[in-house]
C-alpha cells in the first residue's frame, strides 16, 4: 500500500520534472501523454486516473492525463492524429467517438487509418432502467407501450450519437418503435431526470446504476450482452435485439504510424496492469471490468463495428 | 441521524485531517490563483493520491484545493483585473477598482472573509437541510433551468451596466459569440467558417483574459509611467467596522448563492452576478458600485462560495454529480468503497458526516491560511511597472496556452484583448458580453430539451405541466422592468 503511494508519489515528481528513470530498452525515455477527448470528472476521467496511477510501474514512465473535450470529442481525437507516431502520445476513447462518427459528419482525419489499437482496456454493458414506481414491469411492457404510442415515451439519453443514444436508436431500429428522444448533459443528468418523474425510461451502465437498483429506486428491464447480467432481467438478445448492441468498449489507441517496439511495449504493459492486484481492487471499486484486449483481435472488432454504425447511421438519417 | 452526525464529529477530529486539508488549501490557492491552471486541473491530478489515503483524510484534502482554488481564482481577478475563471469576474469588477486606489490588501481580505462566511453558512445549512434539498433539486427539470437562466440575464442587463441599452446590445453580442461552434443538441456547425478551430467553440479562458486584463495593461502602457507603480501600497488590512458595514450583504448573498446552489446546472457565475446584482440594488448609492466597493467584492465572493455546500447535495443523496468538481468527488468517494447515492447515509452515515464536518473544518483554516498568504499576494502590485507589466502579459499568454496546449487559444485571446481596448474606449461594459457567452449555451440546451420534452408544443407544456416553470417566465418582464426603474429612473452621475 505505502509502496504504491510511494510510486505513485515518484510518478507524479518524475511527471513534474519530466525526466525519470531511463529503462532498459529506448523505449520510453520520457513521460506519455494520453489525450482523453472528453471533459474533466467523467467515467473516461475516472478510469484513466487509475490506470495512470499504476501503469508506470510497468513502464518505467510516468502517464500523464490530458484532458481535450470539445466538438463531440473530435478536438482531441484531431490532436493525437496530429502528433508524432512516437509512441509518446496516445488517445483513450470510447466505440461510438472512434468507429460512429466518421458517418455522421465529415472528419479532419479517418479513424480507421489514422490509429492503431494498443488495447481496449474494458467495455460497460449498458442497461435499460425504468423507475422502481412505473407501469412497465417488463421490457415487453415498455416494447408494447412503445408501439402503441410512438413518441410518448420519454427517453433521456446523454446526447446524439453518444452511448446511451446510440444503443436506444439501434433498439427502436430493431424493434420497430419510437421513443422520445431527450439529450442531457450526460449519463447522471439522464438518471436524473428518470428519477425525477421528468423522464420513462433511460439508459445506463451497472457502475453508475448500481447503488439506485440496490436502493430500490429503479428497474432494470433488459441488459446488453449474450449473458445474463442480473438473474431474472433479460438480455437484449432475448428480447429481440442481437448482435453488438450497448456495450461501450473503452480503447487506447495510437497514432497509425507507431514504431512496432514501442506499441509491444505499451501493450506488454496494459496486459501486465490487466493483472495486477491493486488495479483490479481499484476498478473493482469504481463498478468497471477489466477485458484487456491488444491490437490485432480489437482491431477486427473494429472494422466490425464501423459496418455496423454506417448501416444504422445511413438508416437513422435517410428519414 | 443525531447519534451518526455526533459521531461523524468526532471522527473528523484528527490531526491527519487536518494537515491534509490545510495542504489542500495552500495547494489549490496557489494553482487557482495562476491564471490558466483550475481548480478542476488541480483535483483531477491529485485525485490518485487521494486514493491511497484514508477517506476521512483524502477526501478532505480534494475539498481543500476546491475551496482553496476558488479563492485563489479571485487574487489575480483583484490585483491584475485578470479573473482566471467566470465565478471571478463579479470580484473583479470592484476588486480590480480598489487595487488601483491602493486598497489591494483590503479587497483581498474582503473576499477572505466574505468567502469563508458564505461558505461556512451554506454548509452548515447543507447538513441542516440535507434531505429538503435533495427533495428541491429533483423539482428542477430543463423547463425550470431554462427559465431561471432567461431570469438570470434580464436582471444582469437590467442592473449591470450603466448604460442599459449599451449592455443590451454586448448581452447579444455574447450569445451570438456563444453560438459559434458545434450546435449543443443537434450537432450541425453554425457561424464556424469553415474553420475546424472553430469547430468545439471559443474558449472561455482566452476571452476572459482578454477582455478583462488585456486593456487594463494597454491603458497603463499607453500612459508610459514607466517608474509608477500599479499601485503605490497595498494599503492597511480590513478594519472590523468595515466588515460589519458588509454584513448585511453577505448575509444576502449567501442566501442567494445557497439557493441558486440547489438549482441544478447554475453554479457559482450566476450566484456571484445575482449576489452582486442585488447588494446594488439595495443599496442606498448603487452609483458606488463598479467603482471600488468593498461591499461589491463582498456580495460577489460571499454568493459564490455559497454555491459549494447545496452543489454536493445531489452527489451524497443521489450520486449523481451535478458538475466537474463534484464528478472527480465521486471519483474519490468510489475508489474508497463509499458509493455515494440513496444507501450511502444508511450504511456510512457518520462517515458521511464527518467529512461534511471536515469541509466546515476547513472554512476555518482556510481564514488562517489566507489572512497569513495575502501580504504576499499584494506585494505583487507594489513591483515597478516596467517589470509588472511584461510580467502580466506573460501570464495571460502562458495561462491561456495552458489551459488547452492550443495555439489558437493564443489568437483568441489578442482578439478578444484588441476588442476589450475599443469597447472601454467606447465606454461599453463588457460584462454583460461575457455574462451573455457564459450563460447562452446552457440556456439554449435547457430550450431545446424543454422542446424535445414537449413533443413539439412548448406553450401548451409550459401551461398544463410545468407551472413553476411557467410562473418564473412570466414573473421575469415585471422584475426586469421593476429593477431597471429603480436603478436608472432617477437622476445619477454619468459613469
Amino acid at each position: 500500500m505505502m509502496k504504491k503511494l510511494a510510486a505513485a508519489l515518484a510518478v507524479t515528481g518524475a511527471a513534474l520534472t519530466a525526466s525519470g528513470a531511463t529503462a532498459q530498452s529506448d523505449y520510453p525515455e520520457r513521460p506519455i501523454t494520453m489525450v482523453i477527448p472528453l471533459g474533466a470528472g467523467g467515467s473516461h476521467d475516472l478510469n484513466a486516473r487509475v490506470i495512470t496511477s499504476i501503469i508506470p510501474s510497468y513502464l518505467e514512465q510516468a502517464v500523464i492525463v490530458r484532458l481535450s473535450p470539445g466538438a463531440g470529442g473530435q478536438l482531441g481525437t484531431q490532436e493525437v492524429a496530429n502528433a508524432p507516431a512516437d509512441g509518446y502520445t496516445l488517445l483513450f476513447t470510447h466505440n461510438y467517438i472512434d468507429m460512429l462518427q466518421q458517418h455522421v459528419e465529415n472528419l479532419p482525419y479517418n479513424p480507421s487509418e489514422d490509429f492503431v489499437t494498443v488495447a481496449r482496456v474494458n467495455y460497460a454493458p449498458i442497461a435499460i432502467a425504468v423507475r422502481a414506481d412505473s407501469p412497465y414491469e417488463t421490457m415487453d411492457d415498455l416494447i408494447e407501450a412503445s408501439r402503441e404510442n410512438p413518441g410518448s415515451i420519454q427517453m433521456a439519453h446523454s446526447g446524439n450519437w453518444g452511448a446511451l443514444f446510440v444503443p436506444a436508436a439501434q433498439f427502436m431500429q430493431a424493434l420497430d418503435m419510437s421513443w422520445n428522444l431527450v439529450p442531457y448533459q450526460g449519463g447522471g443528468p439522464a438518471l436524473q431526470a428518470l428519477l425525477a418523474g421528468d423522464a420513462d425510461v433511460t439508459m445506463g451502465f451497472p457502475s453508475s446504476l448500481g447503488s439506485h437498483l440496490d436502493a430500490g429506486t429503479i428497474r432494470i428491464l433488459a441488459t446488453a450482452g449474450p449473458e445474463r447480467i442480473y438473474d431474472d432481467v433479460p438480455t437484449f438478445s432475448e428480447v429481440g435485439v442481437e448482435g453488438d448492441v450497448g456495450f461501450m468498449h473503452r480503447v487506447v489507441l495510437a497514432p497509425a504510424d507507431t514504431p512496432e517496439e514501442a506499441l509491444t511495449t505499451l501493450r506488454e504493459a496494459f496486459e501486465a496492469l490487466g493483472e495486477d492486484t491493486t488495479f483490479n481492487r481499484m476498478m473493482g471499486r469504481l463498478g468497471e471490468n477489466i477485458d484487456i484486449i491488444t491490437g490485432d483481435e480489437y482491431e477486427a472488432m473494429r472494422a466490425e463495428q464501423s459496418v455496423a454504425y454506417e448501416a444504422l447511421v445511413n438508416e437513422l438519417t435517410s428519414q | 441521524m443525531l447519534d451518526q452526525f455526533i459521531e461523524g464529529f468526532g471522527m473528523a477530529m484528527r490531526l491527519d485531517t487536518v494537515t491534509m486539508v490545510a495542504i489542500g488549501l495552500f495547494a489549490g490557492m496557489l494553482v487557482g490563483s495562476l491564471p490558466g491552471f483550475t481548480t478542476l486541473m488541480a483535483m483531477a491530478i491529485l485525485l490518485p493520491i487521494s486514493f491511497f489515503m484514508d477517506p476521512l483524510v483524502g477526501i478532505p484534502f480534494l475539498l481543500g484545493i476546491y475551496k482553496g482554488g476558488i479563492f485563489g481564482g479571485s487574487v489575480p481577478a483583484i490585483l491584475l483585473s485578470m479573473p482566471g475563471t467566470g465565478a471571478a469576474v463579479a470580484t473583479s469588477r470592484d476588486g480590480y477598482k480598489l487595487t488601483q486606489k491602493g486598497q489591494s490588501r483590503k479587497a483581498l481580505d474582503m473576499a477572505l472573509f466574505s468567502s469563508a462566511s458564505g461558505d461556512t453558512f451554506s454548509d452548515i445549512f447543507t447538513i441542516l437541510m440535507i434531505f429538503p434539498i435533495a427533495f428541491l433539486v429533483m423539482q428542477f427539470g430543463p423547463p425550470e433551468l431554462f427559465a431561471v437562466l432567461l431570469m438570470s440575464l434580464v436582471i444582469i442587463a437590467a442592473t449591470s451596466a450603466a448604460n442599459p441599452v449599451k449592455g443590451l446590445i454586448m448581452m447579444m453580442f455574447g450569445l451570438w459569440l456563444s453560438f459559434i461552434g458545434t450546435d449543443p443538441l443537434g450537432g450541425v456547425e453554425r457561424f464556424t467558417f469553415g474553420l475546424f478551430d472553430l469547430r468545439s467553440g471559443i474558449p472561455l479562458l482566452p476571452m476572459l483574459i482578454g477582455v478583462f486584463a488585456i486593456p487594463e495593461v494597454a491603458s497603463v502602457v499607453i500612459r508610459n509611467e514607466k517608474g509608477r507603480k500599479l499601485a503605490a501600497l497595498m494599503g492597511e488590512r480590513l478594519k472590523f467596522h468595515e466588515f460589519r458595514r458588509c454584513v448585511r450583504t453577505i448575509g444576502r448573498s449567501t442566501l442567494i448563492g445557497t439557493g441558486i446552489g440547489i438549482i441544478p446546472g447554475l453554479g457559482q457565475i450566476v450566484a456571484a452576478l445575482m449576489g452582486y446584482s442585488a447588494a446594488k440594488n439595495a443599496s442606498s448609492h448603487p452609483e458606488t458600485f463598479g467603482e471600488g466597493e468593498l461591499e461589491g467584492v463582498a456580495a460577489a465572493e460571499a454568493a459564490n462560495n455559497a454555491v459549494n455546500g447545496p452543489t454536493l447535495v445531489p452527489l451524497l443523496t443521489l450520486g449523481i454529480p451535478g458538475d466537474n468538481v463534484t464528478a472527480i468527488l465521486l471519483g474519490a468517494f468510489v475508489a474508497q468503497g463509499l458509493r455515494p447515492g440513496p444507501e450511502l447515509f444508511e450504511t456510512q452515515g457518520a462517515t458521511v458526516f464527518a467529512i461534511l464536518v471536515a469541509m466546515v473544518l476547513a472554512n476555518l483554516l482556510f481564514v488562517v491560511i489566507g489572512y497569513l498568504a495575502i501580504p504576499f499576494f499584494s506585494r505583487l502590485v507594489t513591483i515597478k511597472t516596467s517589470i509588472l507589466i511584461p510580467i502580466v502579459i506573460m501570464f495571460a499568454f502562458a495561462g491561456t496556452y495552458v489551459f488547452r496546449s492550443d495555439a489558437t487559444d493564443l489568437l483568441i485571446l489578442v482578439a478578444f484583448g484588441l476588442f476589450g481596448i475599443i469597447a472601454k474606449a467606447a465606454k461599453f461594459d463588457v460584462m454583460p458580453m461575457v455574462m451573455g457567452f457564459i450563460l447562452g449555451p446552457s440556456m439554449e440546451y435547457a430550450f431545446g430539451q424543454t422542446v424535445a420534452m414537449s413533443n413539439g408544443d412548448p406553450v401548451g407544456f409550459f401551461a398544463t405541466q410545468r407551472i413553476g416553470a411557467l410562473m418564473i417566465l412570466l414573473a421575469t418582464p415585471v422584475l426586469g422592468y421593476v429593477l431597471w426603474k429603480r436603478l436608472y429612473g432617477r437622476p445619477k452621475t454619468i459613469a
